[in-house]
């Protein structure tokens, strides 16, 4: 069997002017103003009070007591493991000791909640928006074009990507849609908006995803709607059971060790 | 006084000599020079020479709005640098520099910052000249918390400013109420020892230093600091029972073996075993329970194991070895020993030369 001819398309070079070129730019222009806008609207994040301080340090050193415990010295550690368990399980460190007991409040009526729950809104929208105008722009304006050859040959499989828009069966796979070309940007457009934008841009929509799966969770030790008296209740669990050892236990002998 | 500060400020006087006059070269500067660095560590000569360049440095304008590739942009050094700037300019009185410095960070982060707040209460505490002055700033500090009771920063200068009026009580009562808001705050439960001590509240003092090693348990300079603790508490209470001394000596020594454990060059470790095998040696030989063990661990007690003598001379030996050492090669200018403070290699020296009059007594 003969080698099948290439097929050939004869393409109007205005195809290239009037849609690819576009299509490139728009998407580089909405990436950088996607970023200065998810600046401009981010909020700064609010200050805890007092209280919520205490509460979330209070609990952070319980937990460094546990983590390096063996630096005390037994008489010291039992008296502190002793101090936290008592006031963990009478809930001197809450933030609202009234409040011991009670069950957490609803999330979604909960302020802080509801802030955190605007954030990643915010977040979203300033992806969504663009993102859906763009693609009925393209599908309005462009749709069943083919633009461009790829100079290297692909498997079938690379069809429903780069065809997409365009149904015909016969089709090289090595032809591009308009609309396919508007999502390989979508995807592809990365490393140029790191290289105008810096490191950390807000168009970048792969890290935005990434954080968004757990936005204040740095910020915060407690997430919204968990119940601050169970956390204490469980690290004075934690500290119950912990066997304690003193590092400073025959440390002359291990250094006479090391230095001989 | 060491060779690598030298080198340095060789590096920067040719620096200077090459013109700083466009805000690229200044921001090229700001990145390679030691102002990265807090102040508190550099020596006198290179912190006086740092803050001689401020007004050239604070001649670059700054613009705020940049595209990355067009320009070098912000970066955090750049502001790291500029605070480390307004403290060296600070430690060596230059208060117009310091202003200046003060007004470009307060023009990036506003003035409300709690860190830019901070740094102009310092400021302020810097050029006031008299107690009544003092007095005015404190106020204008409680006003501050009282509106904010978070600022953290504010919280800190007050209680430095109490400190340095020596109301000695007040700061110590701040302290523990803002590390009862706080307390993980390693730097503030330092404080708090430091102001125990100096009243001579041992154990206090000792308690907030075990707060700190809770929340950095890796940090030698912190051992060393609980063995010295102990040590001095141990010889303030001269009059109290034989086997507490001992056994708080041999508690400071393996403090100070933890901290060398941890930092194998640590001079301040070395020099405390040292310190302590002056203490032990005369104590333990005399004591009953040496005078008819080997080298056998002895019960301490409390049931913990107690060194033998044999291995507490075997530390002295290898504290001898390496203070002499570090003496000896900071002394000749090597360039890998010049790290050391040039008044702790001064008394590692005078230990060593009372170590021979020891030994040819």
């Amino acid at each position: 069997m003969a080698q099948a001819v290439a097929q050939t398309i004869h393409r109007d070079p205005a195809l290239f002017y009037w849609i690819l070129f576009p299509i490139t730019v728009v998407m580089i222009l909405t990436g950088i103003l996607r970023h200065y806008a998810t600046v401009l609207m981010q909020s700064t994040p609010k200050k805890l009070d007092a209280k919520a301080i205490r509460e979330q340090r209070c609990l952070l050193r319980g937990i460094n007591l546990r983590t390096n415990a063996s630096v005390l010295s037994p008489q010291s550690f039992q008296a502190r493991k002793a101090y936290f368990i008592s006031s963990y399980h009478s809930g001197k460190f809450l933030k609202e000791p009234e409040n011991k007991g009670k069950p957490p409040p609803n999330p979604m009526t909960d302020p802080a909640g509801m802030e955190a729950m605007m954030g990643m809104m915010k977040g979203n929208m300033a992806m969504m928006i663009p993102q859906t105008l763009i693609m009925s722009w393209i599908n309005a304006f462009f749709s069943g074009f083919i633009i461009m050859k790829l100079p290297f040959p692909l498997t079938i499989r690379f069809k429903s990507m780069l065809q997409s828009g365009v149904a015909t069966q016969d089709l090289d796979v090595r032809w591009v849609s308009s609309l396919s070309w508007y999502f390989l940007n979508l995807f592809g457009l990365q490393s140029v908006f790191t290289f105008i934008l810096g490191d950390d841009n807000a168009a970048n929509q792969m890290a935005q995803q990434m954080a968004q799966v757990n936005p204040a969770a740095a910020a915060n030790l407690f997430q919204p709607g968990q119940d601050p008296d169970k956390v204490f209740q469980s690290e004075a669990e934690n500290l119950e059971v912990l066997e304690h050892e003193w590092i400073l236990e025959g440390v002359e002998d291990r250094l006479l060790e090391d230095l001989a | 006084m060491s060779s690598k500060y030298e080198k340095q400020e060789e590096l920067q006087s040719k620096q200077d000599d090459a013109s700083l006059a466009s805000s690229a070269d200044v921001c090229s500067y700001l990145m390679s020079s030691p102002l990265l660095h807090p102040p508190a560590y550099l020596s006198p000569s290179l912190a006086l020479r740092i803050s001689q360049q401020a007004p050239l440095l604070l001649q670059g304008s700054s613009s705020s709005f940049t595209l990355p590739f067009l320009s070098s942009g912000e970066s955090p050094e750049r502001w790291t640098a500029y605070e480390h700037l307004l403290l060296s300019c600070l430690r060596i009185g230059d208060d117009k520099s310091a202003r200046l410095c003060l007004e470009k960070l307060g023009d990036r982060f506003g003035a409300t910052n709690e860190r830019v707040m901070g740094l102009k209460g310092m400021y302020q505490e810097a050029v006031a000249d008299d107690n009544a002055a003092l007095e005015r700033i404190l106020k204008e500090y409680e006003a501050i918390l009282v509106e904010d009771p978070t600022n953290m920063p504010i919280a800190k200068r007050r209680i430095a400013v109490l400190r340095s009026m020596s109301q000695i009580e007040a700061a110590i009562s701040a302290l523990v109420k803002l590390l009862d808001m706080s307390p993980t705050d390693a730097e503030a439960w330092s404080e708090l020892s430091d102001l125990y001590l100096s009243q001579g509240l041992y154990r206090q003092a000792i308690f907030s230093l075990e707060e700190v090693l809770l929340i950095t348990p890796n940090a030698w300079n912190i051992h060393a600091r609980m063995g010295e603790l102990i040590f001095i508490s141990s010889n303030a209470s001269a009059s109290a029972d034989d086997v507490d001394v001992e056994k708080s000596l041999i508690d400071s020594m393996r403090w100070f073996c933890r901290s060398i454990e941890l930092c194998d060059d640590y001079l301040r470790g070395y020099y405390g075993l040292k310190l302590i095998y002056f203490q032990t040696s005369n104590r333990l030989l005399l004591s009953q329970k040496y005078k008819n063990t080997s080298a056998s661990d002895i019960s301490g007690p409390d049931g913990t194991a107690q060194p033998s003598l044999t291995t507490i001379q075997r530390l002295n030996q290898q504290a001898t070895a390496k203070l002499s050492e570090i003496v000896r090669k900071s002394s000749t200018g090597d360039k890998a020993w010049d790290g050391y403070a040039q008044a702790e290699v001064i008394a590692a020296r005078e230990l060593l030369g009372r170590d021979e009059q020891f030994a040819e007594r």
